[in-house]
């Protein structure tokens, strides 16, 4: 064996120059198709996390017919015990709640339909991360009355600044319209464009003595110590109130579930496509090399080297040169993603902006995981398998008598 | 003693439906210590007899024993571990490894016998002293001319101590100083050594040196003569 991993070794450097394009080819190969990846799982992993950490969080608790029908009526009937239940489950980290309406913004030169969503100020700062999408001004712990934040883009089609009265019309609890002066005291701008453009935010207490002249909540939503337990703690939930419907983050956002999916497998079909298109450059250099080296492995079997060792020093060569162009392409597509996965890449200039308006971030940290690397590793196993074994049975039905003349 | 022996070897080729007989019905022996030539013109089978001889090839008919084992049907693993430890050879072409050194491209078949480290070096270096490339060791063949790699081929084909060389055609692609030179070297280890050597060729320069030629016309046996 040693024996002929030397020779193979040698016999790949026979000719340094078609070996280097074809490592080049691998490396390049490899190190676009993780960092590919790398940028498409950095930009699934935003999204999943701005839309679970800035407002959906893991579970939602509705009334059961308040997602289809969205009625100020269909609030959460003591929504005491439900506080009390979330308390002392130990897999949710923290959860806020949240008065809801949909109803229509208006300026002195416009108006616009929006959902207005009244937050518990303290609750949603400890469950999402919206606070920090502020851009301007003060958030909902302000003195003044009727405080309302929107994004900065409803306030751009609005002619609105900071410190301006807009007027919210919405229905009640008892079917009436309601129309109220709310006071802007902040912008803020999250990575969707939509969802700037349709969501304002107030403080709940605010919001529900109008809707309902009492304390009431539409919505409770969680964030789970794990994502993974989200399944377990909806149904828990539901069980103990049958009355109310608590639904995951992909019952709520199924295209967000795809987006994950697509996610975990991204890598997995960018790189068999890179390899598949590199078994044909590898395939293609080893059946040279035996055509070239005909006479060669004739003589080789003449003197004495048998059909398994010759089969061996070829699937060999493949897989060596295969195997370090994968490595050294992994090892760089690794550097690569480290120090982008600090500094991040600025896509604004490829149509960054655009991919705002579908709520992801114009600047995307690269992500791999050691599992993308064990695919990229069964995936190279496959191709080296797939490319080497073709030449090396060409290389077997060599006969030594008809080539060692030519 | 003989230590080769042919027995009515025939091969047939089918050509496009049209037989052509590279071989008809050859029978004979070859002793311990020759130093033969098989000459003939182009097509008239004498590399087809070197490969019969060498097991490379299978006869259609007739049967080939070397040192009393018959290798005529021999399966192939056996048979290329027969070729490795009992026959040396040497081609027209050298056929040296390009991407070995001369001394590695000697001491590699050795490594395929698994011989020890300590004789693989010890053997290797008196090969190559023997051939006058002491200087040469550590040179890739594309370093060498045309005689010193068929050298190095002689010594690689004799580093695997084999029973006796084929040689085909050793000096057809080398000038006359290097063919000769060549011939001295194999002389010498014939007649110091008594490694037996069967040469196909039509090189005069060889036939002269030879002490018996077997002359072949169409596939058979024309003329067999010893000198001296």
């Amino acid at each position: 064996m040693k024996l002929l991993i030397f020779i193979s070794w040698r016999n790949i450097w026979r000719h340094p120059a078609r070996s280097g394009v074809l490592l080049g080819a691998i490396i390049a190969g490899m190190w676009a198709g993780i960092l590919v990846s790398s940028l498409s799982n950095g930009l699934i992993d935003q999204r999943f996390n701005n839309l679970i950490e800035e407002s959906m969080t893991h579970i939602q608790v509705h009334h059961p017919d308040f997602i289809v029908e969205r009625e100020p009526e269909m609030y959460i009937p003591e929504p005491d015990k439900l506080i009390e239940f979330l308390r002392n489950q130990n897999d949710i980290r923290s959860f806020t709640a949240r008065t809801l309406a949909g109803g229509m913004i208006q300026s002195p030169q416009t108006s616009a339909g929006v959902q207005i969503q009244g937050i518990r100020i303290d609750w949603e700062k400890a469950t999402t991360t919206f606070h920090e999408t502020i851009t301007q001004g003060e958030y909902l712990d302000t003195e003044a009355r009727n405080a309302l934040i929107m994004g900065e883009k409803l306030a751009d089609k609005l002619d609105m600044v900071i410190g301006n009265r807009v007027v919210l019309t919405f229905q009640t609890a008892d079917n009436e319209l309601m129309s109220a002066a709310f006071n802007i005291t902040g912008l803020f701008r999250t990575t969707s464009a939509r969802f700037d453009e349709q969501q304002v935010f107030v403080r709940s207490s605010d919001l529900s003595e109008l809707i309902a002249s009492k304390t009431v909540y539409h919505e409770f939503a969680m964030i789970l110590q794990d994502a993974d337990s989200s399944e377990a703690v909806a149904t828990r939930i539901n069980n103990a109130f049958p009355n109310l419907s608590a639904e995951t983050w992909y019952q709520l956002s199924p295209e967000l579930r795809y987006i994950a999916d697509f996610g975990n497998s991204m890598t997995f079909y960018v790189m068999l496509v890179i390899m598949l298109a590199l078994a044909f450059g590898i395939l293609n250099t080893m059946l040279m090399a035996i055509f070239e080296r005909m006479r060669e492995l004739g003589m080789l079997m003449a003197v004495g080297m048998s059909k398994g060792r010759v089969f061996l020093m070829i699937m060999l060569e493949s897989i060596m040169l295969t195997s370090t162009g994968a490595i050294a392409g992994m090892l760089l597509a690794y550097l690569s993603v480290e120090w982008l996965g600090n500094r991040g890449v600025d896509l604004a200039g490829v149509g960054g902006e655009s991919m705002s308006e579908f709520g992801y971030d114009t600047v995307v940290y690269p992500i791999i995981t050691s599992g993308d690397f064990t695919s990229i590793a069964i995936l190279v196993v496959i191709t080296v398998l797939v490319s080497a074994i073709y030449p090396s049975f060409k290389a077997l039905k060599i006969k030594p008598a008809d080539v060692v003349r030519e | 003693m003989s230590i080769i022996k042919t027995k009515g070897l025939s091969k047939t080729y089918n050509a496009d439906t049209i037989p052509v007989h590279a071989l008809r019905d050859v029978s004979i022996e070859f002793e311990k210590g020759e130093f033969t030539t098989v000459r003939g013109p182009s097509g008239s089978g004498k590399t087809t007899l070197l490969n019969m001889i060498g097991g490379l090839d299978d006869p259609t008919d007739g049967t080939v024993e070397i040192d009393g084992v018959r290798i005529t049907g021999m399966k192939e693993k056996k048979l290329i571990d027969f070729r490795l430890n009992n026959i040396g050879f040497v081609f027209q072409a050298y056929n040296l490894i390009p991407v070995f050194t001369a001394y590695e491209n000697v001491s590699f078949i050795m490594l395929l016998q698994k011989r020890s480290k300590q004789e693989m070096k010890e053997r290797a270096e008196e090969l190559l002293t023997a051939m006058g490339l002491k200087d040469k060791f550590n040179s890739r063949p594309k370093e060498l001319s045309g005689g010193e790699q068929q050298r190095v081929a002689v010594a690689r084909a004799l580093a695997s101590r084999p029973k006796f060389i084929l040689a085909d055609e050793p000096t057809a692609n080398l000038d006359t100083e290097s063919a000769m030179n060549l011939l001295d070297m194999m002389e010498k280890m014939n007649r110091e050594e008594h490694v037996t050597f069967i040469f196909s060729t039509h090189d005069q320069r060889v036939i002269d040196r030879a002490r018996r030629v077997i002359t072949m016309v169409d596939g058979s046996i024309h003329k067999d003569e010893r000198k001296g």
